[in-house]
């Protein structure tokens, strides 16, 4: 049983990545920053449990601020490239991240063993959820219930004007700023917000896995963070978490007992759903058709 | 201190003449598509994997494993055009990269099938010393490659600014629809740039391995960052511009490792790409010209 809790806490964290390159992806910007995002969180969160002895949740939060605040820092500039510029711009600036994670030194003694991260060795021992007693299961369900809270404030906000101002950004940023939308404030607000769920998603990852490292968050993360919105569809927050469940459940788990020539289905199917669904596997006429099957025309 | 500035410059554009191949191929490609090909890095390392199989079976030599990887990076090209670009046309831009990224994956795990180990020795082209001349080390097989980059250079500006096919490409690189109207085939234009550029690219990667006279699955993705790099550099979508911006990108490196070690390196040349394109985009505000052109 435990094997598939932890493939829970798996999608759980990657929901969340994706759920944070959804919010960004509103507004038209791609970015591959995200794993940058969630390093810092994860770095973050960790030495305040680890170093600091915090407790989780505070600590969370403050990983979340962490990376809310460097995504605003990133927001600015990135306000002034769009398109393929923006796209490398964040890539860059992800990979950046990346490499300051892979050149910081801060360790402190506790009892006989020297603990904190180490540049290329990473960051071991971040052993919260097992000194604090939590089973595979509990954090499973903490890991839902953060993903089950954040997809419902998505899910409130784009119910609410402030989803219809970021998809009207999203859709066209001449229209948007005509009818006196203030196209920097929803921008950078956008990749702030994106950033701090990415820095949550860092934060929780960094404890379940008990050990972290700077190539952890490169750019194949940051890729996959943006793939799942873009395949999932913009048109709800559910198509982000169908992806996920598509890609790290089907693709990824499902697939296994094809060993080394699993990747070149892997592949091969996302290619395929990009080519049959180019708006994503949850596009507005199938979201239109299951609003109907429920009976909410 | 002169001497080493000097030797580490010499060295910088040595490196960065193949940097300014993988960007040509790079521009070739954005600049007729508009799509970003996760996947060119890795369809080199497909012809660069072939064309050590060849030397491994076969010991076949040096012309023949060259021969083998440019074509095996076209036939990868080819692929990825079909699967990633030619059925996604419109505006599904970024559904081209996600798929062009799953691609990536599928090549990377070809490579490793077709050749499991780690590392594989690749035939070199020139197996001699480095010379020197006035003090600063030179190796004859970097100086190759330098003539190669400005050879391709040419041989691609003349074709895209004399030519009628070059008429044609740009054309389909400054308004898609106009040049449809206006009888051009754009798809088969979008085909033979990819291929054009994946020839390039094959080039570039034979150059650069066979340099290092050995090659890993890193190589792909290696390939990808660093044309990318090199073309955003430049300014996007110029040929002189991917040409500047790797050998730019090859002093920088030199200069870097020189004086903050290889980890700090990378830092700093994406640190430098971040602030070039948002500095750049700044100033150019509102003058496409840059971006249109090729």
């Amino acid at each position: 049983m435990d094997f598939y809790y932890g493939l829970a806490q798996i999608i759980g964290v990657h929901t969340l990545l994706g759920l944070s390159a959804y919010m960004v992806l509103l507004t038209g910007q791609v970015s591959l920053a995200q794993a940058g995002f969630a390093a810092v969180g994860a770095y973050v969160a960790a030495m305040l449990t680890v170093l600091a002895g915090m407790h989780l949740f505070p600590a969370l939060l403050i990983a979340g601020i962490a990376a809310a605040t460097i995504a605003c820092a990133v927001g600015f500039p990135a306000l002034r490239v769009r398109g393929l510029m923006l796209v490398i711009a964040t890539l860059a600036f992800g990979e950046a991240v990346r490499l300051f994670f892979f050149n910081f030194d801060y360790q402190i003694a506790k009892g006989e063993v020297r603990v904190g991260p180490l540049g290329g060795e990473g960051f071991r021992q971040i052993r919260y959820f097992p000194e604090n007693g939590w089973t595979t299961f509990e954090v499973m369900l903490l890991i839902w219930a953060i993903v089950a809270m954040v997809m419902a404030a998505l899910w409130w906000m784009d119910r609410s004007r402030t989803g219809a101002v970021l998809r009207a950004v999203g859709e066209d940023e001449l229209a948007a700023q005509s009818v006196g939308i203030n196209l920097t404030a929803v921008k950078v607000s956008a990749m702030a917000a994106g950033g701090f769920i990415a820095g949550l998603s860092g934060g929780i990852y960094a404890h379940y896995t008990t050990h972290i490292e700077h190539a952890n968050f490169g750019v194949v993360l940051a890729t996959f963070a943006i793939a799942y919105p873009i395949l999932g569809g913009l048109s709800s927050v559910f198509g982000t978490v169908i992806a996920v469940v598509f890609i790290q459940g089907v693709l990824i788990e499902g697939l296994r007992f094809m060993g080394d020539w699993r990747n070149l289905l892997f592949g091969a199917l996302i290619v395929l759903a990009m080519n049959l669904r180019p708006h994503g596997l949850l596009d507005p006429r199938s979201l239109a058709m299951l609003r109907r099957l429920v009976g909410r025309a | 201190m002169a001497h080493d500035l000097a030797q580490n410059t010499v060295d910088g554009l040595m490196t960065g003449s193949a940097y300014a191949m993988l960007a040509l191929g790079f521009t070739l490609i954005f600049g007729v598509m508009r799509r970003l090909n996760l996947s060119y890095g890795p369809s080199i390392m497909i012809g660069a994997y072939l064309g050590t199989l060849v030397h491994l079976q076969f010991g076949m030599g040096a012309a023949v494993v060259a021969l083998v990887t440019v074509l095996g990076a076209v036939a990868a090209g080819f692929y990825v055009e079909r699967l990633c670009f030619a059925p996604m046309r419109g505006q599904a831009a970024t559904a081209s990269m996600v798929a062009s990224f799953a691609i990536w994956m599928q090549l990377e795990e070809l490579a490793t099938l077709l050749l499991p180990r780690h590392s594989y020795p690749f035939p070199a082209l020139i197996a001699r010393p480095p010379f020197e001349i006035a003090g600063i080390l030179i190796r004859a097989d970097r100086l190759l490659t330098l003539g190669a980059a400005i050879a391709a250079m040419l041989a691609l500006w003349l074709l895209v600014h004399r030519s009628r096919f070059g008429l044609a490409l740009r054309a389909t690189a400054r308004d898609r629809a106009t040049a449809r109207h206006l009888g051009i085939d754009v798809d088969r234009i979008g085909l033979i740039a990819f291929l054009g550029a994946s020839a390039l690219g094959g080039l570039a990667g034979m150059l650069v391995i066979a340099a290092d006279q050995q090659i890993t699955p890193m190589f792909g993705m290696w390939a990808t960052f660093k044309g990318l790099v090199a073309m955003m550099l430049g300014g996007l979508g110029s040929i002189p511009g991917a040409v500047i911006g790797g050998l730019l990108l090859g002093v920088v490196e030199a200069h870097g490792q020189w004086f903050f070690g290889p980890q700090l390196r990378d830092l700093l040349v994406y640190a430098l790409l971040f602030l070039c394109l948002v500095l750049r985009a700044g100033i150019g505000a509102g003058v496409p010209s840059a971006e249109r052109r090729i």
